[in-house]
């Protein structure tokens, strides 16, 4: 394969079609009757034989790559740093293989929910952020608007679930998006769709759905842009 | 980084045309000048004999006379990296650390960019020049962000300067840089073999090779290179001093440079820094040789186009669409 990437770049790049061309000239500035018979039987060689080579060379850095189907070792990569933000091991696999997503409940200011949301009263000052009267709920819409208990479980503060009633965790809410947003989830778990923290090598760390998304208002808000380009001819 | 140092160190150019010169070192300059060449004059080179040091003499002799990056060997690529580092010390009081690190095996680097979800934001335009030491003075940026008419896929027709709240309803962003082509015409536009294509996919450029004659940007179909009409001015504290030969070295005067898809950060198996500085997650990056990659995922399971295919200039830069 690399040896076959060398010459692609190495060689000087009038391939074999040139030559023949120049070939070719030469033949008809001494156009008489037997040299036409060899011209003839060229031209047969070219129409039959080279487009072969001639497509072999034009496609043949996309085939190279479709064709490498060989595992490549992502932590034989050396001097790579490990990811230092905290992670979980995801539960689910891409082409057989684990990988791990950002976790979610160290983000979380109040966690764990249960440190309120038991049975006895709370007193406090800053009641309408404590109650979340803070949060406005921006996920769906008309009909479709969601509201807390679509995704927060109803009895286990601690928990998400899903509409099949099972418990997600909040490092796994993957889980719970990819119900509706399954097209973004499948792009997620191959790579398309987020994308990965830090190393391109490594091991495959990757973003949770809510380390971009803010769960309650997922859709990025209107901005203006991080800095300006100079007209491009100068 | 450049206020708080002689103004004769740079060379007698700027002796001559610094504010504060009087008659008879305006005079002492000339006389520099005159006696080492205008040809030399023109390229700032001379350095004045108070403000440099032996060891800076030495130094920047050795850089004058060594090979081709491609050419030298690992123990002379060493040499210079030392010597760029205490030079960079010397002239600009910075202390970088500089790599060589060669190409990592079975590695072809490739890039898609997802029309479908980019925003606009231009996260990956500063995360940019920050990361590569672009000069802040003329606003060099090495990828440009279009806001395009929902329909049209060529950038020349979208709108490259804009700066309003994003994103605008009924347009789309589309992201150009160097493309990295696997037949990349750049590289055989230079008449020195100053640039060149590495083994993992990267297109380079050897700055102390360069001659400066911006050929290659004339052949390249994608407005993928940028000229140093001036040394880069950077703050000072904002200098990246993590830096590659190849990549994001404070260019001299006079080169060429490109994106090198962060040389100094891929071949360490991290990020471009526009892929980690993008918040929508429409970049994405890896390795084409690895059937898991996720480039792969890309190639395999999303509607990919290339710019300007039908040139055959085999960019490895995808576009796709979700």
């Amino acid at each position: 394969m690399s040896r076959h990437r060398y010459t692609i770049r190495t060689t000087q790049d009038f391939p074999e079609k040139m030559k023949r061309r120049s070939e070719f000239m030469i033949m008809n500035r001494t156009a008489i009757m037997p040299r036409l018979l060899l011209v003839y039987v060229f031209v047969i060689i070219t129409v039959v034989a080279l487009p072969n080579q001639v497509h072999a060379s034009e496609s043949s850095f996309l085939d190279e790559i479709k064709d490498t189907q060989e595992k490549f070792d992502n932590r034989a990569v050396e001097k790579v740093r490990p990811v230092t933000r905290k992670t979980v091991l995801a539960k689910e696999r891409y082409n057989g293989r684990h990988f791990r997503v950002l976790s979610r409940k160290n983000e979380i200011n109040r966690f764990a929910c249960s440190n309120c949301h038991t049975d006895k009263p709370v007193t406090v000052n800053e009641g309408a952020e404590l109650t979340h009267a803070n949060i406005n709920i921006n996920h769906g819409k008309g009909e479709e608007a969601l509201t807390c208990i679509d995704c927060h479980h109803s009895d286990d503060r601690n928990y998400l679930w899903d509409k099949k009633g099972e418990k997600i965790d909040y490092d796994h809410s993957y889980e719970l998006c990819g119900q509706c947003h399954f097209r973004q989830k499948r792009d997620w778990l191959g790579g398309a769709h987020g994308k990965r923290v830090a190393n391109w090598a490594g091991e495959r760390v990757i973003y949770n759905c809510a380390s971009c998304h803010d769960p309650h208002s997922p859709r990025f808000e209107k901005r203006y842009p991080a800095t300006y380009s100079p007209p491009l001819d100068r | 980084m450049k206020s708080d140092k002689p103004s004769g160190r740079k060379g007698c150019s700027c002796t001559i045309t610094s504010a504060k010169s009087d008659r008879r070192s305006f005079l002492k300059g000339l006389s520099i000048a005159a006696a080492a060449g205008s040809a030399a004059l023109a390229t700032g080179c001379i350095p004045d004999v108070n403000a440099a040091t032996s060891e800076e003499m030495k130094l920047r002799w050795q850089e004058f006379f060594k090979d081709n990056y491609r050419l030298m060997t690992q123990e002379e690529k060493d040499a210079t990296i030392a010597r760029l580092e205490r030079l960079a010390k010397l002239q600009d009081d910075l202390d970088i650390q500089m790599s060589n690190d060669p190409p990592i095996d079975r590695v072809l680097y490739g890039y898609a960019f997802n029309i479908t979800r980019c925003e606009g934001f231009m996260e990956c335009v500063s995360a940019c020049v920050k990361e590569n030491n672009l000069d802040r003075k003329t606003n060099t940026q090495y990828i440009r962000i279009f806001e395009m008419e929902p329909g049209n896929l060529d950038p020349s027709t979208g709108d490259g300067q804009y700066f309003h709240k994003v994103p605008v309803e009924n347009k789309f962003y589309m992201g150009t840089q160097c493309f990295h082509c696997e037949n990349a015409p750049c590289t055989k536009a230079c008449p020195i073999k100053a640039t060149w294509t590495e083994p993992d996919g990267i297109v380079v450029v050897d700055y102390d090779w360069c001659i400066g004659c911006r050929y290659c940007q004339a052949a390249c179909p994608y407005y993928g290179r940028r000229f140093n009409w001036g040394k880069p001015e950077i703050p000072k504290e904002e200098v990246t001093t993590k830096q590659h030969y190849l990549g994001n070295r404070i260019r001299p005067k006079g080169k060429m440079e490109k994106c090198t898809f962060c040389i100094q950060r891929t071949r360490t198996g991290q990020l471009p820094a526009c892929v980690e500085a993008c918040p929508t997650g429409s970049r994405v990056f890896g390795n084409l040789l690895d059937p898991d990659s996720e480039i792969r995922f890309v190639l395999k399971h999303k509607k990919v186009f290339r710019m300007k295919e039908e040139l055959g200039t085999e960019p490895k830069f995808w576009f796709f669409i979700d």
